[in-house]
This record gives C-alpha cells, sequence and structure tokens, in this order.
C-alpha cells in the first residue's frame, strides 16, 4: 500500500567547518571534501543509507553549502530522486519572530522536527559526514528492535591508549550502556561512539524539545541527549561494529586514509560490487599515461593525463602530472597540475592547485608511524611557485 | 541551436563491424575506453541545445535500449522533447523490415511532423567527432541552403563512401557515391545533414511513395540542380567506424594528444552511462605506457600503445601491446595480446598468446574464454 510513511529517516550532519582540516574546508564544508579519487566524504554516508535501504535523508547544512548542495542536487547520483522521500539539504531557516543557525548536532535536529514528522518515522538515524567506512545500517536497526532500545550507538573498539581521543560507552555484559565518558582521562573501556544513533523519533522528539527549553544545554548529542537518556533510565545500547571505520577530520588522517585505500588490505575495499559507493559523476575520457609515464602502487581515476612518476599514490580526477615530475605518498585532488620536474611527496594537494615546475613540495618520512604524519597541504586553487621549495608540514593557501 | 531536433540512425553499414555488431547496433559499440559510438552524436546534440532526439533501430538493439535508458546521462530525461527510440519499422504490407534510410524516416513521419522545431539534424551514429551544431546552423543561414551536408576530409575506404564536389561559395554541384578504396584524401560526406523540417517530411513521402530507399542516392544526388546542398566542414577530428579496420585505427587515434583533445575538451564534454566504477589501481608489476585506461581497471602487467575500457583485469606478467580490451576483459597470467581487440568479457587465460597486424588485428568476440 502506498503511504507517506516512513521507517527510518536518516539525519546527517553536515554543517561541521573542520577546521583541521585548515585550507581544504576554507571554501566547502567538511563532507564535501575530495576522498579517494573520486569521491566525497559525504559519498560514504549517503551510499551506506541507500545500500540499507534508507531513502528518506536530510542533510543538515550549515557552513558554507555551496558545493554540498550543488553536489548533492537532486540525489540522483545514490538513487535518491524519490517520489516520497529522497535526499533533503536542509540549512537553517526563519521561524517567525526568531531564527537561530544550529547551535548543536541536537538543536540541528530540533530545528528539523517538522521535517521529521513528515514522514512519521518510528526511527531516527543520526549520522555525521565526517567519516569513511562502509556501514550496514539496517543491520543496527535490526539490533535496535531486538534490543526493544530507546537508542542505539554504534561502537568501534580501539585501543585503549586512543580511548581517551573519544566519547567511550560502558557498557554491561548485556551490551547495555551505563555511563557515557567524553574523551576520558582513564577509559574503563574501549567502546568509542560513531557518532551512529539510532533513536525511536517519539523518545528524542521529547528529549530534543526538553533540550532546547534547558538554557544551560550545549545541545549536543554527546554532551546533553545520550547523558539525559541515561539518567532518565531509558535504554541505551552498544552495537558493535568491526569494520574498516575513520575519522578524517585531521590532515593526517585524511592522508592516512586515502593511503589506506591504496591498501588492499586495510578493509576499505571500494570495489565492491554489494556494496557500492556513488559519487556524482564528472563525464571525463578515461585517463592517459603516457610515453614516458611510470606508475606503481596508485590509484588513478578519469580524466587524469599521466606523463611522470606516481608512486604510492591517489590521483582524482583530472589531474595533469607532467614529464619529469615525481609524486610520491599523495592525494593529488581534482584538477590539480604538477608540472614539470616538480617533487611531492607525503602531500596533500587541493583542487585545482599548481605546483610549478622544479618546485619541491614535502618530503620523504621515515620511521614515522601512523598519526604522527608530517604531510605538506597545497590548498585548493594555491599554487607554488616554479623552483619553490614548500617544506614539510607547510601549507600553502 | 534550440529550434531543432534530430533522428539518429543507430545502424548503418554495419555489416562491415563484422564480429564487433554480432550481438549489438552500431550506436551501442564501444568506443574509446568509456563510450559507445553514440555517445558522440548525442553529446554533440545535447551541447548544441538540441534535445528532442529519436532513434531509430534496425535489430540487435537491447544493448543500445540499456545503454541509453530513459536517456538521463546525457540530460535528456526531459519533461518536453528527450529520446525516443524506434523499434524497427515494418509496413503493414511487408514482412521485412525497412530496406533504407527513407523508408525508415517513413516509419516515423508521425514523429517528425508531430514536432513544431524548424530544423531536423538526420545523423549515423558511427561519427567519431566533435561538433557545434550552433556553428552548423549558423553557416546554414548565412549560406541560404536548403540542406547543409557535414563533410570532412579522409580516404575513401570500401565502404559506402559520398565524395563531393562544390563550387567556390560551398554548394555542391557534384556527389560520387562509391565504395572504392582511394589513396587520396579528398573531401567525404559525414552522413549527418541539417534540413528544414516541412522540406524533409516532403521529400520523404515523394521518395517513398515512389520507391526510392537511398536517401544520399535518391534524394540528394538525384536532385543537386533543384535543393540548394551546401558543405559544412567539420572542425577539428572526425572519423567514421564502420569496419573493423576503421574502428582500429580511429580507436588508436584517441592516443594522440591533440586528436583526444579536439574530441573530448575542444566543444563540449562527452557523456555516457554512469556505471559508479572505482579508480584504476596500479599495482606494484604495473607497467604502463602510452595507453588510456577507465575505471574500475586493476593492472599488475605490461600495458603499451593501449586502450583499456571499464574493470579491465591486467594480471602478472601479462603483456597487452597495440590492443583494445573492452569492458570485464581478463588477461590472466603471462597471457600476451599484440594487435588485439577483445569485445566485452573476454578472458584470455594464462600464457596464451593473440597476434594479428595493424591492418588486420586478430578479433575475439565477447563472452569467449582463450
Amino acid at each position: 500500500m502506498y503511504t507517506n510513511k516512513k521507517e527510518c529517516v536518516a539525519m546527517l550532519l553536515a554543517g561541521g567547518q573542520g577546521t583541521r582540516l585548515y585550507s581544504l574546508t576554507r571554501d566547502l564544508a567538511k563532507p564535501a571534501v575530495s576522498f579517494g579519487g573520486k569521491y566525497r566524504i559525504i559519498d560514504f554516508p549517503l551510499s551506506n543509507c541507500i545500500n540499507s535501504n534508507i531513502d528518506t535523508i536530510g542533510v543538515l547544512t550549515q557552513y558554507k553549502p555551496f558545493d554540498l548542495n550543488q553536489y548533492i542536487g537532486n540525489g540522483q547520483p545514490w538513487d535518491l530522486d524519490r517520489l516520497n522521500g529522497g535526499v533533503f539539504v536542509l540549512p537553517p531557516y526563519m521561524k517567525g519572530e526568531t531564527s537561530d543557525w544550529y547551535k548543536g548536532t541536537a538543536n540541528a535536529i530540533y530545528q528539523n522536527i517538522e521535517f521529521v514528522d513528515k514522514f512519521s518515522p518510528e526511527y531516527v538515524l543520526v549520522l555525521s559526514g565526517d567519516h569513511i567506512y562502509k556501514m550496514d545500517y539496517s543491520q543496527m536497526l535490526a539490533y535496535h528492535k531486538e534490543k526493544k532500545a530507546d537508542c542505539t550507538i554504534a561502537v568501534i573498539n580501539v585501543s585503549i591508549e586512543e580511548a581517551s581521543r573519544f566519547g567511550i560507552m560502558n557498557t554491561n555484559d548485556d551490551n547495555s550502556v551505563y555511563e557515557f565518558e567524553e574523551k576520558p582521562k582513564k577509559p574503563k573501556s574501549t567502546n568509542a561512539s560513531m557518532g551512529i544513533y539510532i533513536f525511536n523519533w517519539s523518545k528524542l522528539r521529547k528529549y530534543l524539545i526538553d533540550d532546547e527549553n534547558d538554557k544551560n544545554s550545549s545541545n549536543d548529542f554527546g554532551k546533553n541527549i545520550i547523558p539525559n537518556m541515561l539518567k532518565d533510565g531509558q535504554k541505551l545500547f552498544a552495537y558493535n561494529f568491526s569494520g574498516y571505520w575513520k575519522d578524517v577530520g585531521t590532515i593526517s588522517s585524511l592522508w592516512e586514509a586515502n593511503m589506506d585505500v591504496l591498501s588492499e588490505d586495510s578493509g576499505i575495499n571500494l570495489d565492491d560490487s554489494a556494496w557500492k559507493i556513488y559519487a556524482r559523476n564528472t563525464a571525463e575520457p578515461p585517463h592517459c599515461a603516457g610515453k614516458d609515464a611510470v606508475i606503481k602502487n596508485s590509484l588513478i581515476t578519469e580524466g587524469c593525463v599521466i606523463k611522470g612518476k606516481v608512486i604510492n599514490s591517489v590521483i582524482s580526477t583530472g589531474v595533469e602530472i607532467c614529464e619529469g615530475a615525481v609524486v610520491e605518498d599523495c592525494n593529488i585532488m581534482p584538477g590539480a597540475k604538477i608540472c614539470k620536474g616538480a617533487s611531492v611527496k607525503y602531500a596533500i594537494v587541493g583542487n585545482e592547485a599548481v605546483v610549478g615546475e622544479n618546485a619541491k613540495v614535502g618530503d620523504t618520512q621515515e620511521g614515522m608511524v601512523d598519526g604522527q604524519w608530517q604531510i605538506t597541504v597545497v590548498g585548493p586553487r594555491a599554487k607554488v611557485a616554479a623552483g619553490a621549495v614548500v617544506p614539510v608540514k607547510a601549507m600553502v593557501d | 541551436m534550440n529550434n531543432a531536433m534530430s533522428i539518429i540512425f543507430a545502424s548503418d553499414n554495419e555489416s562491415k563491424l563484422n564480429e564487433l555488431t554480432l550481438h549489438r547496433t552500431t550506436a551501442s559499440l564501444p568506443f574509446g575506453g568509456r563510450y559507445r559510438c553514440i555517445d558522440f552524436a548525442l553529446s554533440n546534440l545535447v551541447n548544441s541545445s538540441v534535445t528532442t532526439i529519436g532513434i531509430i533501430t534496425r535489430n540487435n538493439y537491447s544493448s543500445l535500449m540499456d545503454h541509453i535508458r530513459m536517456g538521463r546521462d546525457w540530460d535528456l530525461n526531459r519533461k518536453n522533447s528527450g529520446i525516443a527510440v524506434f523499434p524497427p519499422y515494418a509496413s503493414n504490407t511487408s514482412t521485412n523490415v525497412f530496406k533504407g534510410k527513407i523508408e525508415a524516416l517513413y516509419g516515423i513521419l508521425d514523429y517528425i511532423e508531430n514536432s513544431d522545431d524548424e530544423y531536423v539534424i538526420i545523423t549515423n551514429s558511427n561519427i567519431i567527432a566533435s561538433i557545434d551544431f550552433d556553428d552548423v546552423y549558423e553557416a546554414h543561414v548565412a549560406s541560404g541552403a536548403d540542406v547543409t551536408m557535414l563533410t570532412y576530409t579522409a580516404k575513401p575506404t570500401t565502404s559506402k563512401r559520398v565524395l563531393v564536389e562544390k563550387t567556390a561559395s560551398g554548394r555542391i554541384n557534384g556527389m560520387k557515391i562509391t565504395q572504392t578504396a582511394d589513396d587520396n584524401a579528398v573531401e567525404i560526406g559525414l552522413f549527418c545533414y541539417l534540413f528544414k523540417r516541412t522540406q524533409l517530411i516532403k521529400l520523404i513521402s515523394d521518395s517513398y511513395e515512389r520507391g526510392k530507399i537511398d536517401l544520399e542516392k535518391d534524394i540528394l544526388q538525384a536532385n543537386l540542380d533543384k535543393l540548394k546542398i551546401y558543405a559544412y566542414k567539420v572542425k577539428g577530428h572526425a572519423a567514421l567506424v564502420d569496419d573493423i579496420k576503421s574502428y582500429y585505427r580511429e580507436s588508436m587515434a584517441i592516443l594522440d594528444t591533440d586528436i583526444r583533445n579536439s574530441l573530448f575538451y575542444s566543444a563540449g564534454k562527452v557523456f555516457t552511462k554512469v556505471k559508479d566504477s572505482v579508480p584504476t589501481r596500479y599495482c606494484e608489476g604495473a607497467s604502463v605506457v602510452n595507453s588510456l585506461i577507465a575505471d574500475g581497471c586493476k593492472i599488475n602487467g605490461k600495458v603499451e600503445n593501449s586502450i583499456l575500457f571499464r574493470g579491465v583485469i591486467v594480471e602478472e606478467g601479462a603483456v597487452i601491446r597495440n590492443s583494445i580490451v573492452m569492458e570485464g576483459g581478463r588477461i590472466m597470467q603471462g597471457s600476451k595480446l599484440n594487435y588485439a581487440i577483445t569485445d566485452k568479457d573476454v578472458r584470455v587465460t594464462q600464457d596464451k598468446s593473440l597476434s594479428g597486424s595493424d591492418n588486420y588485428p586478430v578479433v575475439v568476440v565477447k563472452n569467449k574464454i582463450v
């Protein structure tokens, strides 16, 4: 029977500025940042939704939304152009006398209660646009129903050293959560929250309204909604996820995640016909490897022209790498150009940036471990002059 | 040119493409690593604001239907206008499908009559070129032509060619229809025309009723004195693909930077069906030079002067030279290709060797295991 009703509506928090990505998010929101050659970060949660049979998604935007809005468009690349449902971009809006920016993650959903109500869902899935992962939300929803939970929080097992950087869920034997600690100095467990929540909508709706009425609240899921629900004895469960998951909120983690795509055993296999990651297509011709090209252990996307040497790198759509240029251990974003004789190592080169002839950007690194990479950044549309030297960890705007 | 509609012939001269069109129309022949031949015609039209497009099919058109679907990938899923695919027309009185373009056009005369566009662009689907129809239209109006015939300069081959002679002003005053190869390059018709719609309807009706078949011979050549037919020479690279030899030659031509720029970057983008492939992965054993590689490939062998379509796997120690490997091909360990064309989903098993020559590339048909 045809009905407007949806069992589960996803709300994707995409308003973050992503300050720790510096110039990469100068002109666009973090979820719109390029990733893995032909993707943007937001392709992952959007593709996960459609692959999990969730076809109604509100994308909450606030910071520099134009690129993101244009990219999402009518949602067709993700099969989200629907008669009923589909993808909706939800910026803050005027409400009678008052209007507010989204004050926090919970407030962003609060301001869109009317939107969610239109689909009368039983459940709301809250996602963020900051992570690279493949996850079947329908399994998490089944778990949520099985546990008869009020809220289910996806968690991933991290090392005890890392645990103090995350929100940690302390659970009983049945996986019910008895305590939530934000960045604990002495973590009691290693169940880190992935920022993915499923709520019973009627319950969340009430907590959002109560939270809004609390003038001291910072209107945040981790700081307010979850602790309040715990305090009231609501049923919160942790859902253990064991696949690849990475927060790409910093330069070095973004670079690392790109390198993970190169590695065939990192767990983030993009070439998976059972779980495709969709992206908006740019209609570029096949890439061209020139007469003197040397390409090893790299990903090359359509529209590229490679005449130089590319080793251990992710090269995005429409990048040109000229004769004699050397690119090693890099992520080169769409439309960038590396001119003749330039050397770019351990770097992220932003969209449409140009590295001039014989310039030297970054350098090789030995003895580094994950999380401590000294990555050099050439910002979007930045120009590195011919012959210039950009030292390790420097950022060119 | 927002006052024109277009009719594309999906199949013409296809007999000479042999194995490559066993299961498909010329229009859906894979070309250039990720395209089908018809993508060039469709993209040229769309880039020139022509959005009412009828495609006439003759046989084996399921691959074409699968490629075009609702036309969304060319932005042709319009409320008004958009794409219409016509299955082969057979009249009430005959059991065969249409014999020539005149009968085929007569079969869809309603479609042409129902349009309110002023012009009709009639084109084959085997033209590899970047054509700006706004420019064609300007030339058409400036010359005062009844019909503008698009031309290019090439050597005649053993496929049907229309050689044109023209006056200083560009009006065509001589046409020679031939299938004789010649080493001298001359001005040749591209099987693409701009007609005034009402005039086309009249010409088609009259010719059909008199039992005429051939558009070039019976309408154009026969009326050189009555119709003002002007030539418009296509700017940049242009080619007709209608036999294995031309398919191979014109495919390899795209390895040339100037030709590639002319086709893909001079006017507008060339659109095709979106497949959501991942970027191509080069492994440790990859050595790729002077080649075009589409997305979704995985390369661990040697590739030289070749074209790999989407999702091709080149295993360790495999060597591909001067070859075209279509979508989903798998060239297994230690096997060697030289001057070969392997159709979709061909698998060349370990240590096999396939070798043709520049003039006669060896062709492996779809789905075969070597």
